[in-house]
């Protein structure tokens, strides 16, 4: 009994010693090494590609995966460049099948999977496997839909895997008449019809090649041990708390993009052109969910980059919308791009009293003071949306102002309430607009409704609700109108549109379960065309189509500020991109200077 | 037995003693400080009264028209706002004067609930002891093991949008949200205390003589603990209510504050919660006018509470 408690004692003071030995400057480091600090705003899931479906996750996988395709980080509009593949696609004249040349000399990470622990050469038979993993119903993938009703012969072995009792038993030699590899390096992929966009997917991170090793060495582990060709490594995770990335030694040559934008030079981001890639050892993220913490650690020069706090933007921004005096002194830039997003009061089509109510409709869309909602919610980081097409898409159309009739005007709201109640037969019903969130901001955003509302004569009441529910409500066409918006996953207004085809209506995407024969015509049209003028003139008669019946209330598209401190390089904002940390570059004496100008300052 | 023997005393011209409740109020009405805070209360209780007329009256009173824009954004207090306007140039004085009528609301019906089931369970418990008493205690001790905030987020959570059946009562099916989730959650989760006072005062009671004359005069059980026992208990309802009345007010703020109690109307928890976010702005007076509200109630419930136990309490009578 005294031995134990000597013992216990005796941990217990080593305990406290280590402890006490640690101080809030991060992992020790070797002085030599380029370190990057982040911050990480969410709980990263998982590392499994295959089945990421959240930012977070996403922005980590992506240092340390890689796809067929992805963005050039320079050039605008977006555009899409070679990642593991040799070249762009070639495509069949019937537009059905991709033939995909796969770089050669490509290694995956070293790793225990691995025989001998060293990475082997990634070869098409990675990518079959990863998409028939994701077409496995057993692996309960959240990215199926990628895939879904796409390649000949894949929905198939979606059906053959539900006849397995587990996932050790799906086969995964089982032939899949689309997906073939021609050699080792050399992909074939044949659609069911022609798909457009099939590219732009293929740079997305659930289509990243798996190694089946990996995948039968951790099993269900495998979330933890990501076994990528990306430019990272996954070194240390403490779930829930702290990410650590390093160089991954093997990286295929990658080098700095050596073209960029007009601008580009004059603003330095040509710098590095032709440079090897990554310019960093590695990467520290930490997770720090609230935003006061996160903005006070980017204000201690102990992470490099960060939004701006609704509540923290008066100090970062002057009423002339640039930085601060006092950011300008800290040697912060500001950065400011357009989302490919638009937000909106959505209207469930299906609803009896809204969905035969045009004029209802419309004066509920004249009845929202856009700007007011912008300014006071978004401190001005937003543009008045008059359709769903953002303006950072190629097929914005600059007319749309004009086309649509809900524009912002209260006494408009007033006269169509009349004539709504004259359709409806009477005085109208109170409404419900179902809302996501339950915290002040959702609150504040409901009573701003209520008021403009109000003031068109509209008794509307709101239900506040968590994300699930809401989400619930939404599947199953039970919220009369909701509050939501869409993010583009690809520079492709197609993404938009598939949100209003009657096929998608809840459970799909179709949120509004708005349905007009004359718009699906347009998009079964345009969804196997390529991308030409006479496409983009459809995706505007398309949006036109859904502006004038009004399932939507379209409130604002969203407009991102990103700063970062004067020591990291070559960041330049990317609506569609992750993993692009391998383009940035440190400068540790600017890093340096910036701590010792606080020190000066206290 | 005690009428016959009141006639008795009166006949023969004695003098008349007072009753614990009558001399009690006699204390308590010569503290001045007790008898102001008991204007505040009243204040309070009135204003809320008030609201709930023009509500259900439909009188077109500034106060109920809290949600009237009265000036432009975040208007800072001057002579024609006292108290400043909020985000969407609302009057903070109307938001604060409502916010009464919701915490008020969810400090009675909390308290209405906690003695309801505190005060029959610590008297049963106490009186029959035994099985009855085990069972009691075991339950008010493992509600009381979890933390009291904890216990409320929980009930609130549980019950938010949870619908209940008043057919019986004529009010259908009634959906549990906003403030009923709120006083419901309070009033479930605080009876313990109660409990446990009124089950050690019916112990101490029970076995004195008007209990014995009783029971050998062949009362029942429960005529016994609620026609006998409890009006000499109840002062200590009244003075642990009065104290706790508080600690409703703040748990209503709290559960506000956390986003789990009134979401269309104001209150000061939602006035604080709303306002935590505008401070870093230098938008001070909605918390601040929010703040004073609950001060000025809980100074007062605290001290008059305090006399009322002064006054009430036959050992704690120094006067």
């Amino acid at each position: 009994m005294g031995f134990a408690l000597k013992l216990l004692s005796t941990a217990f003071t080593i305990v406290l010693l280590l402890v006490a030995g640690c101080d809030n400057s991060g992992p020790v480091v070797d002085s030599n090494e380029v370190v990057s600090y982040g911050a990480l705003s969410a709980k990263v899931r998982g590392l499994d590609p295959g089945d990421i479906g959240d930012t977070t996750s996403s922005a980590v996988a992506s240092q340390i995966f890689e796809c067929l395709y992805q963005y050039n980080y320079l050039k605008r509009p977006y555009k899409l460049i070679t990642q593991l593949a040799q070249d762009m696609p070639q495509v069949s004249d019937d537009g059905l099948t991709y033939t995909i040349r796969i770089k050669k000399g490509v290694y995956f990470a070293d790793d225990h999977c691995f025989e001998g622990g060293n990475g082997r050469e990634l070869k098409a038979d990675d990518f079959i496997f990863a998409w028939k993993r994701i077409a496995n119903i057993k692996y309960l993938s959240k990215n199926w839909w990628i895939f879904d009703g796409r390649i000949v012969g894949l929905d198939e072995f979606r059906e053959y895997t539900k006849t397995c009792k587990s996932r050790a038993e799906v086969d995964y030699s089982r032939p899949v008449e689309g997906l073939t590899a021609r050699d080792d390096h050399t992909l074939v992929i044949k659609l069911k019809k022609p798909w457009s966009q099939i590219t732009y997917l293929l740079a997305h991170l659930p289509t990243a090649p798996i190694a089946k090793e990996a995948v039968d060495y951790y099993g269900k582990d495998i979330i933890n041990h990501p076994v990528g060709t990306g430019p990272f490594k996954l070194k240390l995770w403490h779930r829930g708390s702290y990410i650590e990335l390093v160089r991954n030694p093997d990286f295929r040559g990658e080098v700095y993009p050596c073209e960029g934008a007009a601008g580009d030079l004059e603003n330095g981001y040509l710098a590095d052109a032709g440079r090897r890639i990554p310019m960093i050892d590695r990467v520290v993220l930490v997770l720090v969910q609230e935003d006061p913490p996160r903005w006070f650690l980017f204000l201690q020069g102990k992470i490099e980059t960060s939004g701006i706090p609704k509540d923290n933007f008066n100090e970062a921004i002057d009423q002339k919308g640039v930085l601060t005096a006092d950011m300008r002194k800290r040697n912060i830039h500001l950065r400011i791009f357009r989302d490919p997003s638009t937000y909106w009061l959505g209207f469930n089509m299906e609803d009896d009293v809204l969905g035969r109510n045009k004029p209802l409709r419309e004066a509920i869309s004249c009845a929202v003071d856009r700007e007011k909602y912008i300014e006071l919610f978004t401190n001005n980081r937003g543009e008045v949306a008059y359709g769903f097409i953002p303006p950072l898409m190629k097929a914005y159309d600059p007319q749309i102002k004009q086309m649509t009739k809900g524009t912002y005007n209260p006494e408009k709201a007033r006269q169509l309430v009349k004539q709504a109640e004259a359709v409806y037969g009477g005085k109208l019903p109170r409404l419900t607009l179902s809302m996501a969130g339950t915290d002040v901001v959702a609150r504040q955003a409901g009573q701003f409704y209520r008021r403009c509302f109000k003031n068109a004569g509209l008794d509307i009441q709101i239900d506040y609700m968590d994300w699930p529910t809401f989400q619930n409500k939404i599947k199953t066409k039970s919220a009369q109108f909701f509050s939501l918006g869409w993010i583009a996953d690809y520079p492709d207004a197609e993404n938009f549109l598939q949100l209003f085809y009657s096929k998608n209506a809840s459970p799909g995407p179709n949120n509004f379960n708005y349905s007009n024969p004359e718009f699906d015509k347009i998009y079964e049209q345009i969804a196997v065309m390529p991308d030409s003028p006479e496409r983009t003139e459809l995706y505007r008669k398309a949006e036109r189509i859904v502006v004038e019946d009004c399932p939507a209330v379209f409130l604002l598209h969203g407009v991102a500020y990103v700063l970062h401190h004067d020591w990291v390089h070559n960041y330049k904002p990317h609506a569609f991109g992750y993993g692009l940390t391998k383009y940035r570059r440190i400068d540790t004496a600017k890093r340096a200077a910036y701590k010792e100008l606080l020190r000066a300052s206290r | 037995m005690n009428r016959d023997y009141e006639k008795s005393a009166a006949n023969a011209n004695l003098p008349r003693g007072r009753s614990l409740w009558a001399d009690g109020l006699r204390r308590l009405r010569r503290r001045r400080l007790a008898m102001l805070c008991l204007a505040v209360i009243a204040a309070y209780v009135l204003l809320t009264g008030f609201i709930y007329l023009a509500e259900t009256f439909d009188w077109q009173v500034s106060v109920t028209n809290w949600d009237e824009k009265v000036g432009t954004e975040y208007e800072p207090p001057s002579a024609g706002n006292i108290l400043g306007t909020d985000f969407l140039g609302q009057s903070g004085l109307r938001k604060t004067l409502y916010g009464a009528k919701v915490s008020l609301t969810v400090a009675f019906w909390a308290s209405v609930i906690s003695l309801g089931i505190g005060v029959p369970l610590g008297a049963i418990a106490g009186y029959f002891r035994g099985v009855v008493d085990e069972i009691v205690v075991w339950i008010y001790t493992t509600l009381s093991s979890i933390p009291y905030i904890l216990l409320i987020l929980a009930f609130a959570l549980v019950l938010k949008g949870k619908t209940i059946d008043l057919g019986w009562a004529g009010l259908g099916i009634v959906e549990l949200s906003g403030i009923t989730t709120v006083y419901l959650a309070i009033g479930l989760t605080s009876w313990v205390g109660i409990c446990r006072l009124i089950r050690a005062e019916v112990m101490k009671h029970k076995n004195q003589q008007y209990v014995l004359a009783a029971r050998s005069y062949g009362c029942s059980n429960m005529r016994i603990i609620f026609r006998h026992l409890m009006p000499n208990v109840f002062h200590i309802v009244i003075i642990n209510l009065s104290l706790r009345f508080v600690s409703f007010i703040q748990a209503e703020v709290i559960l506000s504050f956390l986003g789990l109690g009134e979401k269309d109307r104001p209150s000061w928890g939602a006035m604080i919660d709303t306002a935590r976010l505008e401070l870093p702005k230098g938008h001070w007076w909605e918390m601040t006018a929010a703040t004073l509200a609950i001060f000025f109630i809980s100074l007062a419930l605290n001290v008059f509470g305090d006399a009322l136990r002064d006054s009430l309490d036959p050992k704690l009578r120094t006067q």
